[in-house]
């Protein structure tokens, strides 16, 4: 069983994210299929996603220190989270953004 | 034959670092991969740093990712050894800051595409040669898997060969392991370079030391080698170093004792070195401060060192002999460093005198003591910085005096600490000789490359005026010293005033025996005289007589002319042998 959170219970409105990825990697391609997952689980109604290709801008990740892909910013709520991998494991994830985990009963 | 070729092969990019590339045989390999491993504080970062700015120096533009230090430390850092990293940060160097923050969070697999997407990128716009990724381990660790760790850094490696960059890794390493048994093991094989930094304490004072562990392709040197991290970098000790051999100079310099000179047939060769052995309070620094003295009087530059000693203790203790150093120092002719021995390690004190040669460019140096280095960092370390300071010195054609105090080593050995005594061109030894309750400072050449020298044992003599050494006396098989040899002195007098005062006596007999032989000879003068007088009075009374009476008088006269004749025939000649009074007796006896 997994609560379903509102976008209502964060004050500060929606979940932003920016997942930056390497093209068609296989660690980017996954992360960013499990990202949508657990989106579309735990706030359907109010997240958005900025996806940056680091091929195609790799100054901007250099100047926002992202060393590896994949990697995904949780800009907002406050406070800013990084999370490094292909967000396979979700209970990580969860974690890192607050969220009750999965009962793993 | 095959050196030539095979730089076409393998091209070399210089570090900046002589000593490094001494042994490297000319440095980092261009385009290929070199790891530097060692523990916390071993000079990992600042030898990667140097040899990325030495190259952006010389126009050749480099990235430094930094993974563990901040990256604007790492630069700040860079200007603290006198490098413009400000300037060259404009052009020629780039720094990613890469550290990851504390508080990432890993969920599942991930790679370095980005980081080299941005890296490409940066090289692209720069023209990046060389690319350091410095403590490669962090990242690594973040992986977690040493699947992924080893295939992680293949994927480096194989991007930096693509891109025809030449990588430089570091990593740590713990001391106590061999590095390939280390968590990172694979990575000195995958590097086409391999360096080992370390740094080690013996006897509390730490030292650092590095080691080429492989080379593809290249020659190297085995052998650990000292290195100090110092105010323009990093310094290493090769002991490689291929110099020039200086041209041996016929010309003798002289020890600042006139009688040392002459035992060692005219004093020192130009640019050798001396060695001076002797326990504490045999006089070595004495000596030391006359060599220097008498480089100064000759108007040569000259630099003294002294361990543990201030230098205004010495120009007084020396002032005391006779031997006055102030009016050099004040000139500049000479200057006198003290150097606190614990204050470092032996191969920073090398490096420190390295400088000091090179700001005093002295033609004369004096090292009090050199066995001071042997106390610091143990006494392999000092042995072999010894033998480079020796090196460095005769490399320069600088003439050095160093001393070694002998200390707990028995002086009949004749051994020296740090075995200094096989490298130096002359070694002179002061002992204590003991001899009916009394301590004399004996000195004795030992060797004296290229020279005749002296072999006798002499006694030094300390005074008001200065250092002597006194004449050898010798008895039953010893140098005879101190009380016994002015004893000696003394009766040498005694026997020397007893042999005038007989001589003198003799003489005075002989004039005696002359004066009384001179009156005597006189008297019997006289004598002869007042006998011819008499004979003329005589022959004038009997003039008187008959012709016939007078005829036979005649022929009485003419026989005793012809006597007295013969008989002073002698006395004609005065400086004869014969003394006078002979002639004279025998007339007597002839009456």
């Amino acid at each position: 069983m997994s609560d379903t959170v509102n976008a209502a219970d964060h004050p500060s409105g929606a979940y932003v994210f920016r997942l930056y990825l390497a093209g068609g990697a296989p660690n980017s391609v996954r992360a960013l299929a499990n990202l949508y997952a657990i989106c579309r689980q735990h706030f359907p109604e109010s997240h958005r996603i900025e996806v940056i290709d680091v091929l195609k801008e790799p100054l901007r990740a250099l100047a926002e220190a992202i060393l590896v892909t994949p990697t995904l910013v949780k800009v907002s709520p406050a406070p800013e989270q990084q999370i490094i991998g292909n967000l396979s494991e979700e209970d990580e994830v969860l974690r890192a953004l607050g969220l009750p985990q999965k009962e793993t009963a | 034959m095959s050196d030539k070729k095979r730089a076409d092969v393998l091209e070399k990019i210089p570090s900046g670092i002589e000593g490094f590339d001494d042994i490297t045989s000319g440095g980092f390999p261009r385009r290929r991969t070199t790891l530097l491993m060692g523990g916390p504080g071993c000079g990992k970062t600042v030898l990667a740093l140097q040899m990325l700015v030495s190259g952006a120096m010389r126009g050749a533009p480099g990235i430094f990712v930094a993974f563990e230090e901040n990256a604007r430390r790492v630069a700040a850092n860079g200007e603290t050894f006198g490098w413009d990293m400000r300037e060259l940060e404009k052009k020629q160097l780039f720094f990613v800051d890469a550290c990851l923050r504390c508080d990432v969070v890993k969920s599942g697999a991930f790679d370095l595409t980005g980081l080299l997407a941005a890296l490409e990128a940066v090289t692209r716009k720069m023209g990046t040669k060389v690319i350091v990724f410095d403590a490669i381990d962090v990242l690594l660790s973040l992986l977690d898997d040493p699947a992924a760790e080893c295939r992680e850094l293949y994927r480096l490696h194989e991007w930096l060969a693509a891109h025809e960059l030449t990588g430089i890794f570091t990593t740590k390493v713990e001391d106590n392991k061999p590095a390939t048994a280390q968590r990172y093991g694979f990575m000195p094989f995958m590097a086409d370079c391999a360096v080992l930094l370390s740094q080690r304490v013996e006897n509390r004072v730490a030292a650092r030391m590095m080691r080429v562990l492989k080379y593809r392709g290249s020659s190297h040197v085995l052998n650990e080698v000292p290195f100090v991290i110092g105010p323009a970098g990093l310094e290493v000790g090769s002991t490689n170093g291929v110099h020039p051999e200086p041209q041996p100079l016929n010309e003798r310099v002289s020890t600042g004792i006139e009688r040392l000179d002459a035992m060692l047939s005219g004093g020192v060769y130009r640019g050798t070195n001396v060695l001076l052995t002797g326990s504490s309070g045999t006089g070595k620094s004495t000596l030391a401060g006359a060599f220097i003295a008498a480089a100064c009087q000759r108007g040569e530059r000259a630099l003294f060192i002294s361990f543990d000693e201030n230098s205004g203790d010495i120009v007084r203790d020396l002032a005391s002999i006779s031997i006055d150093l102030a009016p050099h120092l004040a000139s500049g002719l000479l200057r006198m460093v003290a150097i606190r021995t614990e204050a470092a390690s032996s191969e920073e004190h090398f490096m420190r005198m390295k400088r000091l040669i090179a700001e005093q460019q002295p033609r004369c140096v004096a090292i009090d003591p050199l066995s001071a280095l042997s106390r610091m960092g143990g006494e392999l370390a000092a042995r072999v910085v010894a033998e480079r300071m020796i090196y460095l010195f005769r490399n320069a054609g600088i003439t050095v005096l160093v001393t070694s105090l002998l200390e707990g080593i028995d002086p009949h050995l004749e051994t020296t600490p740090m075995h200094i005594s096989t490298i130096a061109d002359s070694w002179i030894q002061i002992t204590y000789a003991l001899h009916d309750g009394e301590r004399n400072r004996a000195l004795s050449i030992l060797k004296s490359r290229g020279s005749k020298h002296s072999n006798q044992l002499r006694e030094m003599v300390f005074s008001d005026t200065g250092i002597t050494l006194t004449d050898p006396y010798s008895a039953g098989g010893e140098v005879l010293m101190g009380a016994l040899r002015i004893e000696k002195e003394n009766a040498m007098r005694a026997e020397g005033e007893r042999k005038r005062h007989e001589i003198e006596q003799k003489r005075r007999d002989v004039e005696l025996i002359m004066t009384e032989r001179d009156h005597r000879l006189e008297a019997a003068q006289r004598d002869l005289q007042n006998r011819s007088e008499e004979i003329g009075t005589l022959t004038r009374a009997e003039e008187t007589s008959t012709d016939e009476s007078t005829q036979r008088q005649d022929n009485v006269v003419r026989k005793r002319d012809g006597e007295l004749l013969q008989e002073q025939a002698p006395r004609a000649k005065p400086g004869n042998d014969k003394p006078a009074s002979v002639a004279v007796k025998k007339r007597g006896k002839s009456k």
